[in-house]
């Protein structure tokens, strides 16, 4: 183990390591087994607010061109005790970025004693989006959508950022990935029709959150519906990050088929 | 006696006699195992003395503070990359210290251009079960000592005797019984420290041969702070390290009879 007991990097991760990004992505070519010719992509992803926080839940299929290539993705990832990010785009790209994010984040609050700021955490992820931007622009895009309790003004947001690192915050709601644009209209109907979702408890965001998932999974062949693998929820509020039983989401989309039913 | 800077064996005396006489004040500090997970315990001055490393590693130290911190640093340093690079699972304790930080320790007190490291360390690495905690006390000349169940670092060895053999059969059941005993092995290894320091033992103002319960609330008295972290075998947090709250450590120990 290389160990220096005079030179400490000062909760710099990156420089700890000698992780960067800026390398171009290695598009993957053809295995030439009719399977992926492409790097496999994670699809949608949702972020809404509830009452007491955040709620964030993705389908959990993986994609590499037309074929699927998993079904038990797992697109909705704990950061750290605050904050969750849901990712879409390029899967290996995506896990990397959170590994990274994970560990900078517990060097940073065990090397200096002292957790890193929200705004420290978000602007970090916005240097590791700029830093992939040339991989971006090769395939290996991923767009992250961010579920955050902020301690000091006691709510949730959620945050997304562009491939170039840009971030911005969205007041009700967020999503990400190919079936996102499909169902874009239908948030802001159910805002308009049933109101804000900040001032939903969390079971009937979760069943509007499910239902949503599975019109995206209907008008998107890349993402995966229920009736195969359970998606995968998880909440984020003042007590931390919680994930949803799926118990609980078997009755939340049993109330969204219910509700489709009626209508 | 004279001195000759050729005899290596008095330069290496002179660096020994140097750094022990500045631990011999020291607090130590204390780690034990119980089923819950692991508890590290000690008295400090102004600046904390129990650290987190890594996921499942914990560090406290005695001695220089500057020294306490750049072991600190380069245990965390070295721990991450390692993560990071390799896997989590990828970092254990025999590995770091026996590999990394030992020998880098070593170096400085090789080096009789420099002031060697003014420290003891005591290193905690939580398992899935109590009997298999490991813990690992590092010297200032880099030597170290790996053990299970509990380790303690003093000032002076018969103050590490008298700990250990508190420590020996000990097996607290709950994180309040683990600080218990380890306020009480702090109790009386401080108090064999002071009465190493002078010869016939030490006493107090009015003359009373020192027993351990005085040389604790004597530390106390002189504004040494109760610290005590703990590392949890069940959580659902990121984080398996818990530096405990005053008011906790302080009820833990209220009351208790320190002999």
């Amino acid at each position: 183990m290389d160990v220096s007991l005079f030179h400490p990097q000062s909760g710099d991760f990156a420089a700890l390591t000698g992780f960067t990004l800026t390398d171009a992505h290695q598009s993957v070519t053809s295995h030439g087994n009719g399977l992926a010719s492409e790097p496999v992509h994670g699809t949608t992803v949702i972020a809404v607010k509830f009452k007491d926080g955040v709620l964030t839940v993705g389908d959990r299929r993986a994609t590499g061109g037309n074929a699927i290539m998993y079904d038990k993705a797992e697109k909705v990832l704990a950061l750290d005790d605050t904050m969750l990010m849901a990712i879409s785009g390029a899967f290996s790209k995506a896990i990397e970025f959170v590994r990274f994010l994970r560990h900078s984040f517990k060097y940073y609050e065990r090397s200096q004693l002292q957790s890193l700021s929200l705004d420290g955490k978000l602007n970090e992820i916005g240097r590791m989006m700029a830093g992939n931007l040339a991989g971006a622009m090769s395939g290996g895009l991923v767009i992250p959508v961010i579920a955050v309790f902020d301690q000091k003004q006691a709510v949730g947001r959620i945050f997304f950022y562009d491939a170039a690192g840009a971030r911005f915050e969205n007041l009700e709601y967020a999503a990400a990935g190919s079936g996102s644009v499909q169902i874009r209209g239908a948030f802001e109907y159910i805002v308009r029709t049933k109101g804000n979702f900040s001032e939903m408890t969390l079971e009937t965001a979760l069943a509007e959150a499910l239902h949503l998932l599975e019109i995206a999974a209907d008008l998107d062949s890349a993402t995966g519906g229920a009736g195969k693998v359970l998606p995968l929820a998880r909440t984020v509020t003042a007590a931390g990050v919680t994930e949803i039983s799926d118990d609980a989401i078997r009755v939340a989309l049993g109330a969204s088929t219910t509700t489709a039913t009626s209508i | 006696m004279s001195y000759n800077f050729y005899d290596f064996q008095n330069a290496i005396q002179q660096r020994n006699d140097y750094v022990d006489d500045q631990l011999r004040d020291g607090s130590p500090v204390i780690g034990i195992s119980c089923p819950d997970g692991i508890v590290l315990f000690t008295l400090r001055g102004t600046q904390r003395k129990l650290f987190e490393v890594y996921d499942r590693i914990a560090y406290g130290a005695m001695g220089r503070q500057s020294d306490v911190e750049s072991i600190r640093i380069a245990a965390i340093d070295s721990a991450h990359r390692e993560g990071f690079q390799r896997s989590e699972d990828d970092v254990c304790l025999s590995r770091l210290v026996g590999f990394g930080i030992s020998p880098a320790v070593k170096q400085v007190y090789n080096d009789q251009r420099a002031v060697p490291l003014t420290i003891r360390a005591l290193f905690a690495e939580l398992h899935d079960s109590a009997a298999d905690d490991v813990f690992c006390t590092l010297n200032y000349d880099g030597e170290y000592r790996i053990s299970k169940g509990s380790a303690v670092i003093t000032g002076v060895r018969s103050a590490d005797d008298v700990a250990k053999d508190m420590l020996k059969d000990a097996g607290p059941t709950t994180r309040d019984e683990a600080i218990q005993l380890a306020a009480k092995v702090w109790a009386h290894a401080y108090n064999a420290m002071r009465h190493a320091r002078k010869p016939g033992g030490d006493v107090d103002d009015n003359g009373v041969r020192l027993t351990p319960a005085a040389a604790f609330k004597g530390a106390l008295d002189k504004g040494q702070v109760l610290e005590a972290a703990f590392l949890t075998r069940s959580t659902s947090k990121t984080s398996r390290f818990e530096c405990c709250t005053l008011e906790a450590v302080s009820a833990a120990v209220a009351n208790l009879d320190l002999g």
